[in-house]
């Protein structure tokens, strides 16, 4: 997995004010915390920024970021953006020390569609979660996890027993099996086996 | 058409939209959505015409989330009425719009063919729109 690098300046002054402020100079307010040291306020180049986020797992992917010539290892925790210009507004990160697992967010991908029968016969694709949460070694976070749909037929799904995630790594929740995907049955099909019910029930 | 199945009060004030969307600016479903850049009242007849629009495109593949709901009741006064005599009759459904809601999202099919079907609903539409995929991912 490879390490993002960020450039980052200190803020010397909080609030929304100050923020604001960072923010008309041209650059994005953002914070570092966490490892039992005093938080930093820093400010970022959007551009840099936009490019960290558009080469993707942005969540998923450690940072060094330089303040001032002092490097930190952190990871992405929270972004907020904009809701109307989707610009980024402020960001979250938090130092990752060694020896310690961290929950994670990982991308799923979703392999063989075209091996599903359920898929052929033009069932859909319904991905209950994009992404799964995972407790894993920051220096080994998985790019991605494939989700193998070979085999699946309509009404079939996929829970998180079925999937094989990479070693050192596990699922946040473990109360439950909680599901990951399933194949629906097309609207198309939905409406004829409503309809043949409706028949039945008139006929009895 | 999309309309509430019972409400507390027959009629409402007219209201204004002010400000951005707070909340279902960011896509909890699909793949791809179409966000509301501009404040507007949409009917409940333009959203059945948009979500049309996007299915037929879709060619009933793939799915189709309706993330607005229209629950104002907006009243009209029959034509050649004179001022007064109170408010007019309940005439159509509507949903403030505000910059930033997502308005449909879709999954199951293909960039191309979901920004096409957003296309089309656009046109049906009051508010200017733009297309929008999960985050990270290029606009």
């Amino acid at each position: 997995m490879a390490t993002f690098t960020l450039n980052a300046e200190k803020r010397e002054r909080a609030g929304k004010g100050a923020a604001r402020a960072t923010r008309r100079a041209g650059r994005v307010p953002a914070v570092v915390y966490g490892d039992n040291k005093e938080p930093i306020m820093i400010s970022v180049v959007p551009l840099e920024l936009k490019k960290l986020i558009q080469t993707g797992g942005f969540f998923s992917h450690l940072v060094e970021i330089n303040v001032d010539g002092k490097g930190h290892r952190v990871i992405a925790r929270d972004i907020q953006l904009d809701p109307v210009t989707d610009r980024p507004i402020h960001v979250d990160f938090m130092r990752v020390s060694k020896g310690h697992t961290i929950a994670v967010n990982i991308p799923l991908h979703f392999i063989n569609e075209l091996a599903a029968p359920g898929i052929k016969r033009g069932g859909v694709l319904n991905a209950v979660r994009h992404e799964v949460e995972l407790n894993v070694d920051p220096d080994n976070i998985p790019e991605f996890i494939e989700i193998d749909l070979t085999g699946l037929d309509i009404n079939d799904s996929v829970h998180i027993s079925n999937v094989k995630l990479p070693a050192g790594s596990a699922p946040t929740i473990t109360d439950r099996d909680f599901t990951i995907a399933t194949i629906a049955a097309p609207s198309g099909m939905k409406a004829e086996a409503a309809q043949e019910g409706e028949e039945e029930g008139g006929e009895e | 058409m999309l309309s509430p199945k019972r409400t507390k009060f027959r009629k409402a004030h007219k209201g204004r939209i002010h400000g951005k969307a707070k909340g279902g600016y960011t896509l909890n479903f699909g793949s791809f959505g179409l966000k509301a850049t501009s404040p507007e009242r949409v009917t409940a007849r333009q959203i059945e015409s948009a979500r049309r629009a996007i299915t037929r495109h879709m060619k009933r593949a793939g799915r189709v989330w309706i993330r607005i709901f229209p629950d104002v009741p907006v009243s009209q006064k029959p034509a050649e009425v004179r001022q007064g005599k109170g408010k007019g009759a309940p005439e159509y459904w509507a949903c403030r719009v505000k910059p930033g809601r997502i308005m449909f999202e879709i999954d199951g099919v293909s960039r191309e063919v979901a920004k096409r079907a957003f296309e089309l609903a656009d046109a049906k539409l009051p508010v200017s729109t733009k297309f929008v995929t999960r985050f990270g991912e290029e606009d």
